[in-house]
């Protein structure tokens, strides 16, 4: 515990030029909300110091200074007695000091040049309240979402999981953000490999600024140069909870509403949480609808611009009219007019989304239709390519996880190269290097592509298809959970026979 | 010589033997190996390729045996049985052999696509992106490979389906009558079909990367049987489909019944095989290079990566330099021969030579 302490704070900036305490105050007193004051009573006297915007004010008149006040103090070893609240420390040590006093404690002194002193505890903590998930909307289900608190979302997991097996190993990074990090994770349950990476990988960042969770993914993923997402974030907590019964790892950090999980698997990131909320069969057929739409999204404008560029044999004759009569009055090679709608496309997304809500929603109809329709009548593009782009970048935003929608957007422009260079076979060599990344891809250490490589067929029940809740009795095989067994199902022996 | 030790991390499960064998199997061979073989077995030639995989599954079983008393691979059962010079030769043929092999490979490919598809394609640029397709799998280590010929046999596997298409047109009387040729003419028939089959002998390179190696051996006849089974299917059905003169003069019989294969939204059907082709030679290559590169860092201090970059350069430029059809065709013939002799005289006299010596080895 002591080891722990003195870990993170010899990773803070430490005063090193102050040489004492009263050195430090007067280094403090810089700032204009520094309060400092001496409290007179009869016989004795104590000095106050704090920050009035890190303190709770009222929390300190009304519950603090009455007993440090109601006998005069001799000692500060009285100070921790006399106060009922957890947490009062006597201390001497300068870097610990100048870290309580910014983290909202009160320093007390018995006279103008102690070196020694009483810290008490008295953070203000503003937090937000609790909101409905906006990203990961819901029909059915819980309504909570994380808030930017890190006391709240850790509320919101511990309440839905009373059990003294789920750990909270904290970790403070960033030099100058000392932003606190939290670790989850169920003891007996995940897997202790995971969890010491993502420990080893977090105490080895060495920034600054922790802005938000999502930099924190970025400094501990596995493959830093992929555009592939390989730790999902969520801002449910009801999902954190359910991968946390899994066997998964959780992070959280302060001041950011996401939590991070891993170790994930590409199809993950094709299943919504609703799928849970709903009846296997729908939701199964959702998420078989999910993946074909990735696959339209990355594959059929290249395949377009493939085959009218070199295999227009392919297409049957009556669909071949359909095709030229549309094609017919366009001046360009069909690799150019298919990058201009694809690129119009993702101007609409990008202004749509710097842009405030509702001005935002008006830009995405007016450039949708207006642009769509003037420039087919204008004979830039053709109306069969117009329809497709635009189905594309609709099945793009079924991806449940925002990020992976964002990388199969982007995945559609080498494979629209390599249609351009070679047809039919760029799109496959194009392909070919898309699955060679995926297998070259981990998260914490396990297989991106599990459970279809390596093939696992008991995690195929919760992959492409969500099997029923009866059949989910295991944990997954890739997260060598230390506790394979979720429950025992009990199977009542039906006779085999029409009801009567 | 002791044989290699690999970290448990970098081993891969014994089923994925079965993709390993099938998909080295599995790549120019089967587009045009009816040609070849017809020509001596005529309408027998389907027992011919029959008989030639079955037979390879004894050769399969000799490897394991093998390979299950040396507990090493190909560079330290060389070294073991023949001493280090002749050893080290012996390795540095097999390792000749892989590299001829995914020359083959490369240019036949690239040969059907200048045929099929793009006249005027640059063999240049297009084998410098494919050999750095094949540098970016290999560059992941084994497990990539191995996966990646996991889904080159899972995501073509559809193009088995086409097999019907020339069912409906096929006269299958053509089979008749059965036997109606000498053993001699099926002998020869068996060496005709023997290209499409070789590969498998890479098994001496990987074994070490298998979790548990004894399991794998079902697994590997299983990956033949299937290739076996293919090779029959087709080639009962290309019996069936064309006369034999036609197929005398129809270098890819494969992908010529493809032509008629017709669906409401595609005709020209060998378009897309021949571009989803590419995911069934990007495992061959990358196990035959994956088994030379790995067979020089065995041989020498190199690394296996300043090992494959000069083979793949190799590759490059010996498969360009291949213009015409008859050197290709004879580039193909070649192979097969010593692949030939390599699978049915060298194995088993491996065998016969380690089975004497440990006798040897033991009384004396």
């Amino acid at each position: 515990m002591v080891n722990k302490m003195f870990r993170w704070l010899k990773k803070n900036r430490s005063p090193e030029k102050l040489k004492n305490l009263p050195e430090l105050i007067r280094n403090l007193q810089d700032s204009g909300d520094f309060l400092h004051y001496e409290s007179k009573q009869q016989d004795s006297s104590f000095f106050i110091y704090y920050f009035k915007t890190l303190v709770h004010e009222t929390e300190l008149n009304d519950h603090i200074l009455p007993y440090l006040v109601e006998k005069p103090l001799k000692t500060l070893e009285d100070i921790p007695e006399r106060v009922p609240i957890p947490g009062v420390i006597l201390s001497s040590d300068l870097k610990e000091i100048c870290e309580k006093v910014m983290r909202g404690f009160v320093i007390i002194r018995l006279n103008a040049n102690a070196t020694e002193c009483a810290l008490i505890p008295s953070q203000v903590k503003k937090a937000r309240a609790v909101t409905q998930p906006e990203v990961e909307f819901t029909v059915v289900g819980s309504k909570e979402a994380f808030v930017e608190s890190l006391d709240t979302n850790l509320h919101l997991i511990r309440k839905r999981l009373p059990v003294h097996e789920l750990k909270a190993y904290e970790v403070t990074v960033g030099k100058l953000t000392n932003t606190k990090v939290v670790v989850l994770y169920l003891d007996g349950i995940a897997n202790v490999e995971n969890v010491n990476t993502v420990k080893q990988r977090l105490e080895d960042i060495n920034v600054d600024q922790i802005v938000d969770n999502s930099v924190i993914m970025q400094l501990i993923t596995d493959d830093k140069n992929s555009p592939f997402p390989q730790l999902i974030d969520t801002e449910r907590p009801d999902r954190a909870t359910s991968v946390l019964c899994e066997g998964k790892v959780v992070v959280l950090s302060d001041g950011s509403p996401q939590a991070l999980i891993g170790p994930t698997t590409l199809v993950e990131f094709f299943s919504a949480f609703e799928d849970y909320f709903v009846n296997w069969i729908v939701a199964s057929s959702a998420r078989l609808i999910r993946i074909f739409a990735i696959l339209f999204s990355i594959l059929v404008t290249p395949v377009y611009v493939a085959t009218l560029t070199y295999h227009y044999e392919l297409i049957p004759k009556d669909l071949l009219s359909t095709l030229v009569s549309s094609r017919q009055r366009i001046p360009l090679p069909p690799i150019l007019e298919a990058i201009f709608l694809e690129l119009s496309i993702e101007l609409l997304r990008e202004a749509g989304a710097r842009l405030p809500t509702k001005v935002g929603q008006t830009i995405g109809i007016v450039g949708g239709i207006v642009i769509g329709t003037a420039s087919v009548e204008a004979g830039l593009t053709s109306n069969v390519l117009l329809i497709i782009v635009a189905l594309s970048a609709l099945a793009s935003f079924t991806t449940p996880v925002y990020r992976m929608s964002n990388t199969i957007r982007l995945t559609r422009f080498p494979f629209l190269l390599f249609a351009h260079l070679w047809g039919l076979l760029g799109v496959t060599i194009c392909f070919c290097f898309l699955i060679a990344h995926l297998l070259k891809l981990k998260s914490l250490g396990r297989p991106f592509l599990e459970p279809l490589y390596p093939l696992r067929v008991q995690d195929l029940k919760d992959a492409i298809i969500r099997l029923p809740l009866k059949f989910q009795n295991k944990r997954p095989i890739h997260l060598q959970s230390e506790d394979t067994v979720r429950f025992k199902t009990v199977t009542e022996k039906e006779k085999n026979d029409f009801h009567e | 010589m002791a044989g290699p030790e690999v970290k448990d991390q970098y081993k891969v499960s014994p089923f994925l033997v079965f993709y390993l064998v099938h998909s080295v199997q599995v790549g120019v061979g089967v587009m045009g190996f009816q040609r070849i073989s017809t020509k001596y077995a005529g309408n027998d030639a389907w027992i011919s390729v029959l008989a030639a995989g079955l037979s390879l599954n004894l050769i399969i079983f000799l490897i394991y045996k093998i390979m299950m008393k040396e507990k090493g691979d190909l560079i330290s059962l060389h070294h073991n049985l023949f001493g280090k010079w002749i050893g080290g030769l012996l390795s540095l043929i097999a390792i000749v052999y892989f590299i001829a092999m995914g020359i083959t490979v490369l240019r036949t490919y690239i040969e059907v696509v200048q045929v099929w598809m793009f006249p005027d394609l640059n063999k240049w640029i297009f084998g410098t992106v494919f050999l750095l397709l094949v540098y970016y799998c290999l560059s992941g280590g084994f497990r990539v490979v191995a996966g990646i010929s996991f889904f080159g046999v899972v995501i073509p596997f559809y193009l088995v389906l086409t097999m019907i298409f020339p069912l409906f047109y096929g006269h299958f009387r053509d089979l008749l009558p059965i036997f109606n040729h000498s053993l001699m003419e099926l002998y020869e028939g068996v060496k005709g079909a023997s290209l499409s089959y070789l590969g498998f002998t890479t098994l001496f390179m990987y074994l070490p990367f298998i979790k548990e190696p004894e399991k794998s051996h079902r697994w590997a006849q299983g990956g033949h049987l299937l290739t076996v089974f293919i090779y029959t299917t087709v080639m009962i059905t290309t019996i069936a489909f064309f006369s034999p003169e036609q197929l005398q003069k129809t270098i890819w019989a494969t992908l010529t019944t493809w032509k008629i294969a017709e669906m409401p939204f595609v005709q020209r059907f060998e378009y897309i095989g021949i571009a989803s082709w590419a995911l069934v030679i990007l495992p061959n290559l990358c196990i035959t290079i994956w088994a030379a590169g790995r067979g020089i860092r065995r041989l020498s201090r190199v690394s296996q990566q300043n090992a494959t970059i000069p083979i793949l350069v190799l590759i490059l430029i010996s498969s360009s330099l291949f213009a015409r059809r008859e050197s290709i065709d004879l580039l193909n013939q070649y192979t097969s021969k010593v692949g030939f002799y390599f699978v049915y005289i060298y194995v088993p006299f491996v065998f016969v030579f380690q089975y004497i010596k440990s006798k040897v080895g033991r009384s004396g």
